[in-house]
């Protein structure tokens, strides 16, 4: 017999959304497991655990002679200016479609109302830039900047200058879409003071919004050009210079240690650019 | 144009000695030319020509290339392979993810100071000897294993593992996994070192053992932030997972880098706009999802 | 004809209304007409659309409905450049400062320059200031001229709202706003500020009108009251004119004034920008 206080207890509630959600996660589980051709197995395999082995023992010891360390300064170099031009070029890009692309700046909040109201040809600019600089920046960054770098190498040819465009555009579109988020985030009040004395939409941005936002934006643009000497180190691949295509030339040349030589000065760049932006944040 | 005031002080503003106008402050000089010098040298070395993008001739060729890409090659052949490939590399992603949140969680858990080295926990253990010497190895191993998976980028991982397991989508799944595993550890042990310690104090004033308190006390506060990071992570994942067949790791990068190298610009564009499909439905779906979990 | 007659005041409201959404009204029907130079003061229980009045007056909303007239102009038609010439003769001082918190206060005080700067000259004057002399006076004026290069968020509540009224001083408009300029200083400074503020305005011949929570304030200082109850104007008198049956009235169901501030203060924090 139950007794009855126990009956008394709620049952905890699963709405039926979870159980469809568990129930879809675990139908795209399985048939991801499939089409992924996720195998554990393969690491039991003497001829995978051969393969593993020849690369780990291969990387040791690493290629530190002068010729060879004295050939990749310059492309590790070119990475580094890679991802400085791209990141300045997708600041450019980034930073205008980002603008247009806030809310509260184009279409919204108290800036606008006066602006907008009763005059529909205004109304339709402002909502049409918003959406074209929002549409631009959506396709710009879910291209990823690899895909990007091909289409340029066809486009301009090989060499560095690929890479730049590709970072450019890819990371424009990213800058710009996560500007658009920290521009809204602004306090609108100091802004609508602004605008109350009569400066334009341009004056109030330039002495109100961007100074309240300021280290978050060099925050937020600091640690993508972070991520873009990474990118830049992996779009060597596909011949828009830098690191990457030595990396690919000796991992085709089954060059193991100069594979860990490379793996090393990349982790030394990366290190440093990560030093120096965490120092200019704390600058601010 | 005066002032409402009406008087018109002289240059009375006695201006503080860093804001003395006329005299350069030369530090801020020096650091501005430097940052000149650092931009200029990475104008040169990148070979950067935006007149060439400007230029009739160099406009013209990436107008000639766009010409190119249209109409995309919308013939059913096409459209399966590009759905075959989409599929593909949602399962990359998805398995990637997984395998990465896997790898975190199976080591952020050394890799957090305050849960195997000091802190609350260890406000009673002796705090010298060998013992928390031992306490420190993991520790370390831990931190430095997560920095090793994080710096080398997921494309150089699917080279070393089609090395490894061979051509195929598994290894772009290893690759991934493997990478973000890395990123995923970071950011899990920096929530886990914000962790709310009174819930933890007031469990192991109750006598619980050490996983008690991970499952009781720490586990519920940073399950939800974890779910969101390894969402986010997706995202990223997706993005990288289109491209990872360009080094034979699968996936839709498979079919674009054939596409390119064949100059099938027309299918290529169908691809592009699979991608872009796939990457702003998994945006969507992710963002929803992380909605759902705070 | 009419548009003459408009010119010889600095406002005109015809049954002023302002909605937000389908069916918030802030202000329901407000009829009333300032001179130039003018002094007056608007009271009245939190939330009656005083400060939605405020924003309509230095055209930031627009009214939903009826008709203001700015200086003889009749700014429904007024967009882009000629509303901002509006805006600029204008001055609004705000409950909270609405400083930008990370500029200096020099750059907070020239900001009432911007409607006459090119954005060009905005910019440079960021880089370094322009027009020094006459923010340094018009600091001097409010008593603050030694906080110029001061950060404006290392400055206390009162020093910060004497910026704001020095960057209406350096913008120099012929109408001040004042939204409760003192509900978020002590009450020892209130009364000195409300003073300055009616000495700016009487040695410039500048119309002033001022939102107060204060009825003593608004009784002492200013030659006529409006009180505004539910979003209309419930009187409109000289101050010996009010007698202690018109405040029931218009406080009736609500707090008392004194009992307002915080309740105010926490309403316009939670203000929804529409």
């Amino acid at each position: 017999m139950r007794s009855p206080t126990l009956s008394r207890i709620p049952k905890s509630e699963k709405s039926l959304f979870s159980y469809l959600f568990a129930l879809l996660f675990a139908v795209a589980f399985v048939d991801g497991w499939r089409r992924a051709e996720v195998n554990p197995l393969v690491f039991f395999d003497a001829e995978n655990r051969g393969n593993l082995w020849k690369f780990i023992s291969g990387m040791f010891p690493p290629d530190l002679s002068s010729d060879f360390l004295s050939l990749m300064i310059r492309p590790a170099l070119e990475t580094i200016q890679i991802s400085v031009m791209g990141t300045i070029i997708a600041i450019a890009i980034g930073f205008p479609l980002g603008i247009l692309g806030t809310r509260t700046f184009s279409i919204g909040g108290i800036l606008n109302e006066a602006d907008i109201q009763g005059s529909p040809l205004r109304r339709t600019w402002r909502f049409s830039a918003y959406f074209a600089a929002r549409g631009l920046l959506s396709l710009f960054r879910s291209i990823p900047e690899f895909v990007w770098a091909f289409m340029f190498v066809r486009a301009v040819g090989l060499g560095p200058f690929s890479g730049v465009l590709a970072i450019a555009v890819a990371y424009g579109g990213m800058l710009g879409k996560v500007y658009s988020e920290i521009f809204e985030a602004a306090n609108e009040r100091p802004l609508e003071a602004l605008q109350s004395t009569g400066a334009s939409k341009l004056q109030v941005f330039i002495y109100g919004w961007f100074p309240q936002v300021l280290p978050n934006f060099v925050s937020y643009t600091l640690y993508r050009w972070e991520c873009a000497v990474r990118a830049s180190a992996v779009l060597g691949l596909v011949g828009a210079g830098g690191l990457g295509q030595q990396i690919e030339i000796s991992m085709r040349m089954f060059n193991f240690h100069e594979v860990l030589t490379l793996l090393g000065i990349l982790f030394v760049m990366v290190a440093a650019v990560d030093y120096i932006s965490a120092k200019v944040r704390a600058m601010l | 144009m005066s002032g409402s005031s009406g008087e018109k002080t002289g240059a009375a503003v006695p201006w503080p000695a860093h804001e003395v106008s006329g005299r350069s402050n030369l530090w801020n000089y020096v650091f501005l030319l430097a940052l000149a010098v650092f931009f200029l040298w990475s104008y040169w070395g990148s070979q950067v020509q935006l007149s060439l993008l400007f230029s009739r001739e160099g406009g013209g060729q990436i107008l000639a290339y766009i010409q190119k890409l249209f109409p995309p090659d919308l013939s059913g052949p096409v459209l399966r392979e590009a759905l075959q490939g989409a599929i593909e590399t949602f399962a990359i992603s998805l398995m990637g993810t997984l395998l990465s949140a896997a790898i975190a969680l199976s080591v952020v858990f050394f890799a957090s100071r305050n849960l195997i080295y000091s802190g609350l926990l260890y406000e009673m253990e002796p705090t010298l000897g060998w013992k928390r010497g031992l306490r420190l190895v993991p520790y370390l191993a831990a931190k430095g294993l997560l920095n090793l998976l994080r710096t080398v980028p997921e494309m150089l991982w699917a080279l070393i593992f089609v090395f490894v397991v061979g051509l195929g989508p598994f290894a772009g799944v290893l690759a991934l996994g493997v990478h973000t595993g890395g990123v995923l550890g970071k950011l899990f042990g920096e929530v886990l070192e914000d962790v709310d310690p009174q819930p933890v104090e007031s469990l192991q004033s109750t006598g619980a053992s050490k996983l008690q308190i991970l499952l009781y006390g720490i586990l519920p506060q940073v399950l939800p932030q974890f779910i969101s990071y390894t969402l986010y992570r997706w995202e990223v994942n997706i993005r990288v997972a289109a491209i990872l067949g360009f080094v034979g790791a699968g996936g839709l990068g498979q079919r674009i880098h054939i596409a390119i190298s064949l100059f099938f610009e027309n299918q290529l564009f169908t691809l592009i706009i699979a991608i872009y499909v796939l990457v702003t439905l998994v945006d969507y779906l992710s963002a929803y999802l992380r909605r759902k979990v705070t | 004809m009419r548009e003459r007659v408009a010119m010889a005041y600095q406002y005109r409201l015809e049954k002023v209304g302002k909605v937000f959404g389908r069916r918030q009204i802030a202000l329901a029907r407000i009829d009333f007409v300032v001179q130039r130079g003018e002094k007056v003061a608007l009271i009245g229980p939190s939330g009656a659309g005083k400060t939605s009045l405020f924003r309509i007056l230095n055209c930031t909303l627009r009214p939903s409905s009826g008709k203001l007239w700015i200086n003889g102009d009749e700014i429904e038609s007024l967009h882009g450049r000629r509303l901002r010439e509006v805006r600029r003769k204008i001055g609004t001082i705000y409950q909270q400062h609405n400083l930008v918190p990370r500029l200096k206060v020099i750059h907070n005080v020239l900001s009432g320059r911007l409607g006459r700067w090119s954005a060009f000259r905005s910019l440079a004057s960021l880089m370094r200031p322009l027009e020094v002399e006459l923010a340094w006076s018009a600091l001097k004026q409010v008593g603050i001229e030694e906080k110029i290069f001061t950060r404006t968020d290392e400055l206390s509540g009162g020093q910060q709202q004497r910026v704001a009224i020095a960057r209406v001083l350096v913008q120099d408009p012929e109408v001040i706003l004042a939204d409760e300029p003192v509900s978020s200083v002590d009450p020892s400074l209130a009364a000195s500020i409300v003073n300055l503020l009616i000495d700016i305005g009487r040695d410039t011949h500048k119309t002033l009108l001022m939102n107060l929570h204060s009825v003593d304030l608004a009784l002492a200082y200013f030659p006529r009251v409006i009180g505004i109850k539910n979003g209309v104007a419930l009187f409109d008198l000289s101050p010996d004119k009010i007698d202690d049956r018109l405040l029931e009235d218009l406080y009736s169901g609500h707090l008392p004034p004194s009992d307002q501030e915080k309740v105010a203060h926490a309403e316009s924090n939670a203000l929804a920008y529409p």
